[in-house]
């Protein structure tokens, strides 16, 4: 497409029924009508029910979180084509256009934009600020711990503290990449033109970002008490704040089934011709998969807190045992997600990684059927290993055995995805680019959570280690040093093609090394920590525990630093770095066969894949990934 | 593109470039990859082998139970068991490292590794190996399990409630016919605020709690078990070594979980019985004869 023709479709898209009410709307608006909808509804809580001795709290801070939500989804323009749809006049094909982002330039991130690169960007700036903000208060949990008695933090804000940075952190990992890549790059991948539901996929990021106010809204009203797995009944027993933790989970699950299915349907329907099941890359396979896994979990989270504010604004009692409840109905319900969960989060990355070994070991993926097998096995036994982390809570103790024996079998397809790493590895060329080093980092990081899970798995030594920072530093080991590690080397991966700048990659192995050996400090203090016998979640110690605290202390501050620097590569990179050739790493996946950046709708030819796209030393004939245009020509297809 | 001008590298095809540059050389670099890659894993195995036999007891405290001691075993025969297929995975990937051959031209993509779509020899060893290696971990487990699981005739009862943020430890007034014919008696019901067990008696544990769950967890028993409201949580073990050690709460229960926590004393049952029939001043007098540190 000339510039003069993308001028004209602008003109026209800007020009029809320009001022309507719905062009204006942004994330500003959103806020408006988020806080002025919340007002309403306290004002509305304060005059009715706030007179109930019990509930009357709760009611009203259920009401004002409910009115943030609908507000602010409102106001942002979450609902506008249904609302018109329902009003009797669908959109025009310009109205439609204009929502794609047409023609508005950078303000089409702060908007509610249906082109699915923008909410894949979207999503990367809101885990940029998610890790960020449980970082931070990372930091604060370990500057408390820095001595025995320290009283930086009181123990309720520690609480608080310990329960937010928990929170934040599963979902700003469960959205990492699912979020930004699962987006931006993965229809690009099957070469589609956008995502099945792109309303959906616009839907999907506007309501998570409604879900965190609520969350930091906790440490205004009392903060959460309980921890991120905010067992009852002590979370019953909690203040209002539960409640709008409630209400980040409810509408962060909202959003997640919604990107959930958005992903299935996309890679169903929306594969280009010739893209067959057995030629999709790994990383579409990764999100099929973590997305299928997340429809499965995530409803169990999303009733589980529903009963929970019911609990809490209505009087119900659920998780109250004086009243016929269980709190081990809470801890069933939550783990049933929970232990999914952990996939929803490590599988997504494990497969973008996959594309990195492949693309800068210059090899084909090893045993590409292998590790699709292992990915659905490990989500398949990841819905019947829940009850492992309740061992010791005395609930069904004859399942001891059998979640022993599914916690352990599930190590047998984990190991595939050492198998398929490493076989991608051997005898490769090794082009050791920053993703790379990410991608060694992860390794010897998940290598160490996969051995200590394995001590956990086994009852006789949960026994010991439930509940002391041994838990601690090895789900830090599996989900930090393994999930988000992979994620990091997917995002340097696709940076290029993301911001269509290249990354400062001398900067970036600053970061790298501080990240390292920083993680590698903090996590195994945390580990002798749990072989000396230091709980969990106290915010203060033993003084038998000092030397090791003040060691994690400071191997988490120079993670953090690490992520810092980190974080102002890309920053810096994206705003003034080189500019991106359209395929860096020669790779041979369809996202680095299209322009950088990457245009409306993607390809400007018609996509006709005839190999799978890991075709790395093989002969001429099937390195050719696919062909574009009318012509089958394999010279043509490779760049435009 | 700049990506184009590479492509008629890319087409030459891994197999000829070494086949045609000295015919026999394929196998000869493959013999010596397999080898390289072999002298690492063996240097990684030995490590993590030693490691886990002697770090393991380093790492862990002194223990005053079999459970306690349960579990440093468990840790010494996992690492043990783990070290050969994490060691295999370092190798690989270390000799990887090492035998990289593109560490001067960063810039532009390396020449194609061979095309090794997979290899059923490997992968299938790869899966009996994993598999049996589960089966163990699995063998091993339950049968500890099992041994746990031996109800004694007669134990010593003893009521554990907690509520935030303290333990009560209570012991009815009970006779315990022990394994040797002897008896062991508590008089009247006595409540305490730490914890006193009498060597070589087997003990059960009631916990439950008044409000919300805690985790009662006798550190160095190697025990654990959540109080819970309405629920009488059983746990069972024989302290056989003399020793104090910590009782600690390991499930968050609100502001002061950090402060809930009691000394746990195994003390010899002359001590005990006389710190029952005495109260506090019998406990005086027998505490000197505690040996054994806390760690």
């Amino acid at each position: 497409m000339t510039t003069t023709q993308e001028r004209r479709l602008e003109d026209t898209v800007l020009g029809s029924a320009a001022g309507r009410f719905y062009r204006h709307q942004n994330f500003g608006t959103g806020l408006l009508g988020g806080v002025g909808l919340g007002f309403l509804l306290w004002l509305l809580g304060e005059y009715t029910v706030n007179n109930n001795p019990n509930y009357g709290t709760d009611m009203v801070v259920t009401l004002t979180m409910l009115g943030w939500v609908i507000g602010f989804n409102l106001g942002v323009g979450t609902f506008n084509a249904v609302l018109h749809w329902i009003l009797g006049h669908d959109q025009t094909k310009e109205d439609e256009l204009y929502a794609a982002g047409v023609g508005q330039g950078k303000s089409r991130y702060w908007k509610y934009c249906t082109d699915h690169k923008v909410v894949g960007t979207q999503y990367l700036i809101l885990v940029f600020v998610l890790f960020f903000i449980g970082g931070t208060l990372a930091m604060m949990i370990r500057t408390q711990l820095l001595t025995p008695n320290s009283s930086f933090l009181s123990p309720q804000t520690y609480n608080a503290i310990v329960s937010i940075h928990g929170m934040t952190m599963i979902i700003a990992t469960i959205i990492m990449v699912s979020g930004p890549f699962a987006n931006f790059i993965m229809p690009i991948m099957i070469g589609a033109k956008d995502m099945a539901f792109p309303r959906l996929n616009a839907m999907s990021i506007w309501v998570i970002v409604s879900a965190v106010p609520p969350l930091m809204a906790t440490f205004f009203v009392g903060g959460v008490n309980a921890g991120w797995t905010t067992y009852a009944p002590l979370s019953v027993q909690d203040g209002p704040a539960m409640v709008c933790f409630a209400f980040t989970i409810i509408t962060f699950v909202v959003s997640v089934t919604v990107a959930g299915i958005n992903t299935l349907i996309t890679v169903l329907t929306m594969r280009a011709p010739g893209m067959t099941f057995s030629r999709m890359p790994v990383f579409v396979w990764a999100s099929v998969i973590g997305g299928a896994l997340g429809l499965y979990a995530m409803p169990a989270f999303l009733l589980d807190m529903t009963m929970m504010v019911s609990d809490h604004a209505t009087g119900t009692s659920f998780f109250v045992s004086a009243q016929g409840g269980s709190g081990w109905l809470w801890e069933n319900v939550f783990w049933i997600m929970g232990h999914p969960e952990v996939y929803v989060i490590l599988i997504p990355p494990v497969g973008a990684l996959m594309e990195v070994f492949s693309t800068f070991s210059r090899k084909p993926m090893f045993a590409y059927k292998m590790i699709i097998g292992a990915m659905i096995g490990i989500a398949g036994l990841s819905i019947m290993v829940w009850a492992h982390h309740m061992f010791t809570t005395g609930w069904a103790p004859d399942l001891a055995g059998p979640f022993m024996l599914t916690t352990e079998l599930i190590s047998i397809p984990t190991g595939i995805i050492f198998l398929c790493a490493i076989g991608t590895m051997w005898r490769g060329s090794n082009w050791v680019r920053l993703p790379m080093y990410f991608g060694f980092l992860f390794i010897w990081n998940f290598i160490v959570g996969g051995v200590t899970g394995i001590y956990l798995s086994d009852v006789p030594a949960d026994d010991y280690f439930h509940g002391n920072m041994f838990v601690t530093a090895h789900f830090h080991y599996t989900l930090l040093g393994g999930a988000m590690i992979a994620a990091t080397a997917g995002l340097c991966y696709w940076f290029p093609k993301v911001t269509g700048r290249m990354l400062d990659e001398k900067t970036g192995r600053a970061a790298f090394w501080l990240i390292a050996i920083g993680f590698q400090v903090t996590y195994l203090a945390q580990f002798y920590e749990g072989f000396k016998g230091m709980p969990r979640r106290v915010a203060n110690y033993d003084p038998i525990f000092a030397p090791e605290n003040v060691v994690s202390s400071i191997g988490a501050y120079v993670l953090m630093a690490g992520w810092i620097v980190l974080l102002y590569a890309l920053v810096s990179s994206w705003r003034s770095g080189s500019i991106a050739p359209a395929n860096p790493w020669s790779a041979k996946s369809l996202e680095w066969q299209t322009l950088t950046p990457v245009p409306l709708e993607n390809f400007l030819e018609d996509v006709t894949v005839v190999n799978d796209a890991y075709g790395y030393g093989e002969r001429a004939e099937l390195q050719v990934h696919a062909v574009f245009g009318s012509t089958s020509d394999a010279h043509h297809g490779e760049g435009h | 593109m700049s990506s184009n001008h590479n492509h008629g590298i890319h087409h030459a095809t891994y197999q000829s470039i070494d086949e045609e540059v000295a015919p026999g050389l394929h196998k000869q670099l493959h013999r010596q990859h397999v080898r390289g890659t072999l002298y690492v894993w063996a240097l990684l195995t030995v490590g993590g082998i030693l490691a886990g036999l002697y770090l393991t007891p380093i790492l862990m405290p002194h223990m005053n139970s079999p459970e306690g001691r349960a579990a440093i075993e468990t840790v010494k025969v996992f690492t043990v068991a783990a070290a050969p297929v994490a060691a295999l995975v370092c190798a690989v990937a270390i000799y990887s490292l090492i035998n990289s051959r593109h560490r001067s031209h960063l810039d532009s993509p390396p020449v194609d590794g061979p095309p090794l779509r997979g290899n059923a020899l490997a992968s299938g060893s790869w899966l009996v190996v994993s598999t049996l290696l589960v089966v163990f971990l699995l063998f091993w487990g339950l049968t500890e399990w099992a041994s746990q699981q031996v109800v004694h005739a007669d134990a010593l009862q003893v009521n554990v409630t907690g509520q935030q943020w303290l333990w009560t430890y209570s012991y009815p007034a009970q006779t315990v016919i022990l394994p040797g014919g002897k008896t062991l008696t508590v008089p009247k019901a006595v409540d305490a605020t730490t914890l006193d067990l009498p060597i070589n008696v087997p003990v059960q544990f009631n916990v439950t709690s008044k409000d919300v769950t805690h985790g009662f967890w006798p550190t160095q028993l190697g025990i654990q078990g959540d109080a819970n409201p309405g629920v009488n949580d059983v746990l069972r073990t024989t302290p056989d070594h003399l020793g104090k050690f910590q009782v600690r709460c390991s499930q968050i229960c609100g502001l002061y979980h950090a402060y809930m926590y009691t000394q746990a004393s195994v003390i010899p049952d002359s001590a005990f019985t006389a710190w029952i029939a005495q109260g506090d001043a019998g406990r005086v007098l027998t505490s000197a004869k505690i040996t054994g540190g806390v760690r």
